[in-house]
């Protein structure tokens, strides 16, 4: 067993797409078996966030240190056992519809195991329980509510036990009820299991409700970091506007965009 | 890699040794079949003292023990949870199906 806190480990880590820098040089720590919240604004690269983690995205430079393994030198074999540890709940869902809910929750023990059907069949089982859906497991995606949906792609993702669980948007869409089985499903999994957890969201209430841990990324740069009550009496102005959701601030309500009367008047002045 | 197996000792009980995961499982769920049609005792009793670390199918293991056991018509005991089996007991309700005993000293 490990004896680094951290799960994961971002060192000077640069990201680009094309000649967009997402992120500049960040680092970031994950602290070992909390559930820590990456915030910030639409297309402030939280996603793509999880991607690097995940090792779906490589950096350009920097390291990115995953259950002690730095990713950017693992091999493909290498990778692909590492993920076994890593559970990934995606902002869809992603469930196959072709699958029915047995089938989409037993996907990955079928993939990476050579578990006997009955014991896969007991995985499914205990998994579709611990996430209150057991009785569902004949039914088909298209049969489910959307809050349903996303409870068996939990069962899904910790199918194989994984050690940290990383949660894109996992309240994104859902009514009221839904999240609340959500937030006590987070927390229950990361406390009973120790189980590390990522959570990238913009819903503020929720995440600062569940989360030990917040970043708040923006402009390539860790903008602020901290336990919810810390970033909430944040003086920093960027904390603040997040924090408090106002419309604008240091984060322009406006796109930077040219002159408006010149660009209706055609160049001159009004 | 892991010298994980069943054994069954000469009081009659079945222990569970080493680390329960997905690359132990297999083997331990066929050695298991075999182990059991051996035993006699009745209720035969599972010590899981000896398990180094388990995943869900360290549970999953136990399970399948219970299920041989009642089809040749025995029921099993089990002690010495270490506390990784019993959080994922808990979590996935498996505290309320898993015949859990305290074993008593001497």
């Amino acid at each position: 067993m490990s004896t680094n806190p951290y799960a994961v480990e971002l060192k000077g880590v640069t990201f680009r797409r094309g000649e967009r820098t997402i992120f500049d040089a960040i680092d970031l720590r994950i602290p070992r078996g909390r559930i820590t919240a990456i915030m910030g604004p639409s297309g402030s690269g939280k996603t793509t966030l999880l991607r690097l983690i995940g090792a779906q995205l490589k950096p350009l430079s920097g390291e990115v240190w995953v259950a002690d393994r730095n990713l950017p030198t693992l091999s493909r074999a290498e990778l692909f056992d590492l993920r076994k540890q890593m559970g990934v709940l995606f902002q869809s869902g992603a469930l196959f519809t072709d699958l029915d809910v047995f089938e989409n929750v037993a996907f990955p023990l079928r993939v990476h195991t050579d578990l006997p059907d009955e014991m896969i069949r007991d995985i499914v089982l205990m998994k579709l329980q611990a996430v209150g859906l057991r009785g569902a497991v004949e039914l088909m995606p298209d049969e489910l509510s959307g809050g349903m949906r996303r409870r068996v792609a939990l069962a899904r993702a910790i199918a194989l036990d994984p050690q940290i669980l990383m949660y894109d948007e996992p309240f994104a869409g859902q009514d009221p009820v839904a999240m609340g089985v959500l937030v006590r499903l987070i927390r229950l999994l990361n406390d009973a299991l120790g189980i590390t957890s990522i959570v990238v969201s913009h819903d503020l209430a929720e995440t600062a409700s569940i989360a030990d841990y917040i970043y708040i990324v923006g402009d390539g740069q860790v903008l602020a970091q901290g336990t919810p009550d810390e970033l909430m009496q944040s003086d920093n102005p960027r904390v603040q506007q997040f924090m408090k959701g106002t419309a604008d601030g240091p984060i322009p309500f406006h796109f930077p965009a040219a002159d408006y009367a010149s660009e209706l008047l055609g160049g001159t002045d009004a | 890699m892991s010298d994980s197996h069943l054994a069954l000792g000469a009081d009659g009980r079945l222990q569970v040794v080493g680390v329960l995961d997905y690359l132990s499982g297999p083997a331990l769920r066929e050695q298991g079949r075999a182990l059991i049609k051996r035993a006699s005792t009745d209720p035969l009793l599972i010590d899981c003292s000896a398990v180094e670390r388990s995943s869900s199918v360290g549970l999953s293991l136990l399970l399948c023990l219970m299920r041989d056991a009642k089809a040749t018509g025995r029921r099993i005991q089990i002690v010495g949870l270490p506390k990784d089996m019993l959080d994922i007991a808990r979590v996935s309700g498996l505290d309320r199906v898993l015949p859990l005993a305290t074993e008593t000293a001497g």
